[in-house]
């Protein structure tokens, strides 16, 4: 069972990625998920997050218990939702938009300049994509293949490839990260 | 039988509609003999309400005419009648306005002397004409209750207007539809000699004013789109032929 | 009769549980939906508005809820499927047209997505706190169904059940769901048009001048009509003859109230639908609803690796309330536990059935979140070591209960 927490401001996309993971879950990887998300005024521009379960069985309680993975896109929602991290945890963030602070327990921390990258391929909005890819590719919770299905059903059509593009600009930087912790420093 | 009913029975009559296309949402409550001679679907409303399930039926079926009947249009429910002139729901609207207006030492006054208000009234009518003129409405009247020619007209009229259209009927009490005594006949003619017809007057000019002759008359006569009107046109525009339109304009 | 497969959005979804209703709505073949959108019940009203021109289901956003329900009553005797969406406010705001059309014997359908109350309580989260207003929030005596589902699936899936109950036994059905469920996205599955039952409306076909609209038939539910059929319809909430006509006698009052309420309660054993898990030699028996019941799950299972002998019992309809079934189980059972997301509602209907026989356990929960699954498991485990008989319902200290209750008595230092 994984337990993840996306967390950033409004209008980064961040309900949405919790949409196509849990899609890519238990549409096209045939696992259970339950995706709840913030509401009210922070959804529409302030701290947002969303939280998702992705389980082998039928998820039974619907809400986080222990995060075990937290995406942050922002540094108030990294601020917010650190502490519920478990100790054993994955921290996966933006790192122009994130500065963590010093790692307690555990919990590995993984830096990917998102917005960088998605600004790059033209277009600012995608970097919730970007790092879907390196959460693909980090985390293993959902497989590549689910994920290349997914992505075109959440969003526009005109923007498909885009979307996909920023995707494997994800996946491909998480791969060379994991790569390089391998080998021997 | 009371002069509105027969003035509206005969309304009908000249309309040509089909008195069971005619469904009748009333808060008032009607006695079933009076229902069968109209002919009509009667539906006996909480307070206030007719006019939201009116909204219902003629969405329902577009092809019904709706008079709801209010009695007191703008307590109980007013937002129903603001809201449905607005959206220019397809709904005859009748007022029964029991705003009785007494005469006291040979002047008119407002005065609805009731356990209620046994000092009799002291607060203003509302012009319902000019309100619901101003909403949108798209036909406005106001005759007394023994204006029952010109009552018959007006909603034969009004039945074939698309749009919302209200009319308002000045009588007294709430049992007008049962025998009349003596004392409500004499207050029905006081109303009637002390109106006078003004078609075509501005409604803002038609308020009840104590001590004035009250004017009675068609107010409001013109067209807009109605709601399903415009509820068609909105979704064929963005929708095409993902979308089939609703009803029609006669339904 | 099936569904009309233009009304079914086959396909498989991700979608949140306001969403799937709203689907489920339509494949139930509701052609008006009036509404005044409220928090968090909107999302069911937003996937109307967006699919329902596209299916011919009318939509309508109403001036306020007074108006919503109306309109629906005047759509349904217009002769089309109707229904209305709301939360708490707005809920407590239709409490008179619900007793209206229950005394109309009007077929709709009530998605209520409970919120945190009273009042404007917490409009974003959770709560269980109406479904004794929906039981009797309305004056006067009748008796009407309400559902609670626990998933996007069960939103689909009970709402045309919801329908169809409507539809069979001329009343007003409540779905009685919450935020958390509402605002749950998970997998959703629409079959095919013909894999969806569908409840025709029971309309009058004899002769126009013979229909009498209050006449029962013999499951004691009467043949409906709509306007503009020329059978001269004549409907009031006041109490009525079967013509529809009014009366004020004391026996017509009681033959006709009688029948409202006896339509449903006599029927009983075809409406309820409830989930039983090992009950048979349970010690234990949780008793819930909605999405309590599914996080009970959880907690039910934490028990039994204690090696706790507990069963589940889930409502999967609240009213009518299946008197029999507890009053049968507390012959058997130590003890019930209820867990739901107020202070006591559903748990006195439960200590009403026992008569004292088995002691009833209250895990309550003040609202804008879900109980612990820990929290229920130990109250399982205290209500299975317990051996004396405690009269009265019991209430289990939560976690979060101990909280306030601690930071309760510091505020009085």
């Amino acid at each position: 069972m994984a337990e993840i927490r996306f967390a950033g401001y409004g209008g980064q996309g961040i309900i949405r990625s919790g949409i196509i993971v849990g899609r890519a879950a238990s549409i096209y990887d045939d696992k259970f998920s339950t995706m709840s998300q913030s509401f009210g005024p922070e959804a529409r521009g302030g701290a947002c997050s969303s939280q998702l379960v992705v389980s082998e069985s039928k998820v039974l309680y619907p809400y986080l218990t222990a995060a075990g993975i937290l995406v942050a896109m922002s540094q108030a929602g990294y601020d917010k939702f650190e502490p519920e991290l478990s100790e054993k945890g994955l921290l996966l963030y933006d790192e122009d938009l994130v500065k963590p602070k010093a790692s307690r327990g555990n919990i590995t921390p993984f830096a990917i300049p998102a917005t960088r990258f998605a600004e790059q391929l033209g277009k600012k909005i995608v970097a919730n994509v970007v790092i879907l890819g390196f959460f693909t590719a980090i985390t293993k919770v959902v497989t590549y293949e689910s994920m290349k299905k997914a992505i075109p059903d959440s969003v526009p059509e005109k923007a498909i490839d885009l979307n996909l593009k920023a995707f494997e600009r994800g996946y491909n930087f998480g791969l060379e990260v994991l790569k390089k912790q391998k080998e021997p420093q | 039988m009371n002069s509105i009913i027969s003035a509206f029975s005969k309304g009908i009559e000249k309309s040509g509609i089909d008195r069971k296309k005619i469904s009748m949402p009333s808060d008032v409550p009607f006695n079933p003999d009076v229902v069968k001679a109209l002919g009509v679907d009667y539906f006996q409303i909480p307070r206030g309400r007719a006019i939201a399930f009116g909204t219902g039926l003629k969405l329902g079926n577009p092809s019904l005419k709706v008079v709801p009947v209010a009695g007191d249009l703008m307590t109980l429910g007013g937002n129903h009648f603001v809201h449905g002139a607005r959206r220019n729901m397809e709904l005859l609207i009748i007022c029964v306005n029991s705003f009785v207006y007494k005469k006291i030492a040979g002047k008119p006054i407002p005065s609805t002397q009731s356990a209620f208000s046994p000092y009799s009234t002291f607060e203003e009518p509302f012009n319902f004409p000019h309100l619901g003129n101003s909403c949108g409405a798209i036909y406005t009247a106001r005759w007394t209750a023994l204006h029952t020619e010109e009552l018959a007209d007006s909603v034969a009229e009004a039945l074939h207007k698309h749009g919302l259209s209200v009319i308002e009927v000045l009588a007294p009490g709430p049992n007008y539809y049962t025998d009349i005594d003596s004392i409500e006949l004499e207050l029905l003619k006081f109303y009637h000699e002390n109106s006078t017809i003004k078609n075509n007057e501005d409604p803002k000019n038609v308020a009840i004013v104590p001590d004035e002759k009250i004017i009675v008359g068609k107010f409001t006569d013109k067209e807009r789109p109605t709601f399903i009107d415009s509820y068609n046109v909105q979704h064929s525009k963005i929708l095409g032929d993902k979308f089939t339109p609703h009803g029609g304009k006669n339904g | 009769m099936k569904a009309n497969p233009t009304d079914v959005l086959t396909g498989i979804y991700y979608i949140d549980g306001d969403v799937a209703a709203g689907y489920g709505a339509l494949a139930a073949g509701c052609k008006l939906v009036a509404g005044y959108p409220i928090t968090p019940s909107t999302e069911a009203f937003e996937a109307m508005c967006r699919k329902g021109p596209q299916v011919g289901t009318v939509f309508i956003q109403m001036e306020d809820e007074f108006g919503s329900i109306s309109a629906v009553l005047g759509a349904v005797w217009s002769g089309v499927k109707s229904m209305t969406i709301t939360s708490g406010p707005g809920y407590s705001l239709m409490m008179e047209s619900i007793g209206f059309g229950a005394m109309l014997e009007t077929p709709f359908v009530l998605l209520n997505i409970q919120r945190g109350g009273p009042s404007t309580g917490v409009p974003t989260k959770t709560g269980q706190a109406d479904m004794m207003q929906s039981r009797w929030g309305s004056h006067g005596d009748y008796e009407l169904i309400a559902i609670s589902p626990d998933s996007p699936q069960e939103m689909f899936d009970y709402t045309i059940k919801a329908f169809n109950l409507a539809e069979k036994y001329r009343c007003p059905v409540m779905i009685m769901s919450d935020e958390c469920v509402g605002h749950m996205t998970e997998k959703v599955v629409i079959p095919e048009a013909d894999k969806i039952e569908i409840e025709p409306r029971r309309f009058y076909k004899g002769p126009p001048e013979e229909y009498l609209p209050f006449s029962p038939d013999p499951d004691l539910v009467p043949k409906i009509a709509k306007a503009g059929d020329g059978l001269g319809l004549y409907i009031t909430g006041r109490v009525h003859d079967e013509r529809g006509y009014p009366v004020k006698n004391e026996e017509f009052k009681a033959k006709y109230v009688r029948r409202l309420v006896d339509k449903i309660r006599l029927n009983k054993d075809k409406i309820i639908e409830l989930k039983e898990e090992s009950t048979d030699d349970a010690d234990v028996v949780v008793v819930s609803y909605g999405i309590s019941s599914r996080v009970a799950v959880k907690g039910v299972e934490i028990a039994r690796q204690k090696g706790i002998k507990v069963g589940a019992l889930r409502l999967v309809t609240v009213w009518p309330f299946p008197d029999e079934k507890i009053i049968d189980l507390a012959k058997k059972v130590k003890a019930f536990v209820v867990p739901e997301i107020n202070y006591g509602q559903i748990v006195f209907d439960v200590a009403r059935c026992c008569h004292g026989q088995a002691n009833v356990v209250l895990i309550p929960h003040g609202g804008a979140g879900v109980h612990n699954p820990l929290d229920i498991s130990d109250a399982i485990e205290s209500a299975a070591k317990e051996d004396k008989k405690i009269e009265g319902v019991v209430e289990f200290k939560t976690r979060l209960e101990k909280i306030v209750f601690e930071r309760g008595l510091k505020l009085k230092e």
